[in-house]
């Protein structure tokens, strides 16, 4: 528990950043749109509250309105690189 | 006893036949040429040659003001409905993702309900929708697909389940949502999930116990001919797409079925130069057995994911003056093609929306001609692309109608920001595309898409009605005078099919993408299409029209008003 708060706390590296953008132009922009851009008939990422962290591995990983579950897929530290992803500067303006 | 007997026996025949649906029968769906059954709607596309004609004409011109909706059923359904019923002696079948329904025609009260339990993540391997097309019927029996890769039977009676069979993993990437064909005995499906790299595959089944007799991959393995056109310094054939995710058309005096297959994956083509045979190609294929008689390939080495699974609509056309049995297509790349059906020689393929990717096809090779366009593509560079990777047309199906000579459809008129991306390697049950796709700005004004009548000759309009909405992902139904088709923002409407002048419209109760039909019962003409939004609109229009179109299934019937 102790190094899971540790681990929160700690700013991602620019590792998890590549990861979690890996996963995303795989799995997640042929409906959220390539960077985020265009994101069409789904939720449209860059409006997500960075403070929502919480919110947004459990969407990934149980599903939520049309979006299927992810978490049989990807593990918990691969939700957390795409969150990581996703609240950068590289998510919209590319890398 | 013995009369008794004899009794039994005539009364178990008579109650057989009622529920039963011959090869003769199915065979005659939708022929003009033969005794029209028009109580019957059989097969998916009114007929083999999936035409998506009826020359029923009560519904008429002049009639058509007093069509009304008859009944209404919910389908308790959430997902979307795509599906094209079909009717049998006065019963109805309806299928979506979820469910099996038999509806009584008259009434329009439920009989029975099938309900499928899929694993909830299943449309994580779904690129394009939870949706079903439809079913076929066969012997007393429903055939249906399942999002998670099975087939199965029902008793057309009762909707209980007398055999399922699983087709693949569906974790691998491999699901099925198009209605089964039934030709020559033979049960046959193809598979969704080119956007995950699986490999292509039309399979053919035993009705009766749902055992596979065949599975032609649409990739030819290593030392089977085809390959040849894919690297043989790396395994890009079996990762390699090619799904077959739209019923095809059969010939059964030919005893042809012909299918169009997929676009090959990735999306972005570095790792498999060739032409990747036999991804986006049309297979003449014989149903007993899986045996390509016959191929034409559309687009190789398709960068643009440019399916060739849309209809394939078989006629009978005058080609410099003498009667050709030929297959038809628009397809996904822009090219209208007429093909001669007995041996695959190519007649005719014109543009029939705006074009950047090719010059022509060339008429002696077949072979599109490319331009610096895809010169540019492969090279990488995010590039305007027309027609888009939707396509001149999506799966909406274009009828036909032989009378006239042409094909009416619903097009799209969209380019895009397209860009390959470096490729990664693949991963099972993952997507396998690789690519940038933006839209580009628009000019106030300029059209979506069109309804309109296409001479398939030329690809010459007869006329053209803009849309400036929304593009309409609703199949084509002629009947008669009419052409019926519905608007996602959940309008069914009729037009005059000699000029495009729209004279009717109802408003279903959420948005339409599935295909209409029309029958007779009692004497009476009937129309029938499902509403429902769902499918390739969640990837789409969902977030445009969430506060104006709301889900949920149903089933609208109409017929006329009496005078």
């Amino acid at each position: 528990m102790l190094a899971w708060s540790s681990a929160l706390a700690q700013a991602p590296t620019p590792q998890q950043i590549q990861r979690g953008a890996d996963i995303y132009e795989r799995n997640c922009s042929p409906c959220h749109g390539a960077r985020m851009q265009d994101p069409q008939g789904a939720f449209d990422l860059r409006k997500f509250p960075h403070g929502e962290r919480e919110r947004f591995i459990t969407s990934v990983a149980r599903g939520k309105n049309q979006m299927p579950a992810w978490g049989g897929m990807l593990k918990r530290e691969d939700i957390e690189a795409l969150w990581a992803y996703v609240v950068s500067d590289e998510s919209v303006h590319g890398h | 006893m013995d009369r008794c007997k004899t009794t039994l026996a005539v009364l178990l025949l008579a109650a057989g036949t009622a529920n039963a649906q011959t090869l003769d029968e199915l065979k005659a769906d939708g022929q003009l040429t033969d005794a029209l059954k028009t109580d019957n709607v059989l097969t998916y596309g009114m007929g083999y040659h999936l035409q998506r004609y009826s020359p029923l004409n009560q519904i008429n011109r002049n009639t058509i003001k007093r069509l009304v909706p008859v009944w209404n059923l919910s389908l308790d359904n959430n997902w979307g409905e795509q599906a094209q019923p079909l009717v049998y002696n006065g019963v109805m079948y309806v299928t979506n993702a979820r469910h099996t329904v038999a509806i009584d025609v008259g009434t329009g009260k439920q009989i029975w309900k099938h309900t499928l339990d899929w694993p909830a993540d299943t449309p994580r391997v779904v690129c394009c929708g939870v949706s079903n097309k439809g079913a076929a019927l066969y012997n007393g029996r429903v055939y249906r697909t399942t999002l998670d890769a099975h087939v199965l039977a029902l008793d057309a009676q009762t909707g209980k389940e007398l055999w399922k069979t699983k087709v693949a993993e569906w974790t691998e990437g491999v699901s099925l949502t198009l209605a089964p064909l039934i030709a020559n005995g033979v049960l046959i499906i193809g598979n969704s999930g080119a956007e995950y790299g699986v490999r292509g595959f039309i399979d053919g089944y035993d009705p009766e116990t749902g055992k596979q007799l065949w599975r032609r991959y649409t990739i030819p393995a290593r030392g089977e001919k085809g390959n040849e056109t894919w690297p043989q310094n790396n395994n890009a054939w079996e990762t390699g797409g090619g799904s077959a995710w739209i019923t095809g058309s059969y010939d059964a005096a030919l005893d042809l079925i012909y299918w169009g297959t997929g676009n090959p994956a990735p999306w972005a083509s570095q790792s498999r130069a060739g032409d990747n045979l036999y991804t986006s190609s049309l297979l003449a294929m014989r149903p007993k057995t899986g045996e390509i008689v016959w191929h034409y390939q559309f687009t190789p080495n398709d960068a643009y994911d440019y399916d060739a699974c849309w209809e394939l609509i078989l006629a009978e056309l005058k080609v410099a003056g003498k009667p050709r049995k030929v297959v038809m297509q628009l397809n996904r790349n822009g090219f209208l093609y007429v093909l001669d059906r007995t041996n695959g020689q190519l007649i005719s393929a014109k543009p029939y929306e705006k074009v950047n990717w090719a010059t022509h096809i060339d008429m002696k090779t077949g072979r599109p001609v490319e331009t610096d366009i895809a010169k540019s593509i492969r090279e990488m560079k995010a590039t305007e692309h027309w027609p888009s990777t939707r396509g001149g047309k999506n799966w909406q199906h274009a009828a036909f109608n032989p009378n006239t000579g042409l094909l009416y459809a619903n097009t799209l008129h969209e380019g895009r920001m397209y860009k390959h991306l470096e490729t990664k390697p693949f991963e099972k049950g993952q997507r396998y595309m690789f690519i940038e796709n933006l839209p580009l700005p628009r000019a106030a004004g300029e059209p979506i898409g069109h309804i309109e009548a296409i001479d398939p000759l030329t690809a010459e309009k007869k006329w053209r009605v803009p849309l400036t909405d929304f593009q309409i992902w609703s199949a084509m139904l002629a009947s008669g005078e009419l052409l019926f088709t519905g608007k996602e923002t959940g309008e069914f409407i009729a037009l005059d099919a000699a000029t495009g002048k729209q004279l009717w419209q109802f408003q279903t109760g959420s948005g339409i993408n599935a295909m209409p039909i029309t029958y007779t019962y009692k004497g009476r003409q009937y129309v029938t299409v499902l509403s429902g939004i769902g499918g390739l609109y969640w990837n789409i229009n969902r977030e445009a029209l969430k506060d104006r179109v709301p889900v949920g299934g149903s089933v609208w019937t109409f017929a006329l008003l009496p005078e």
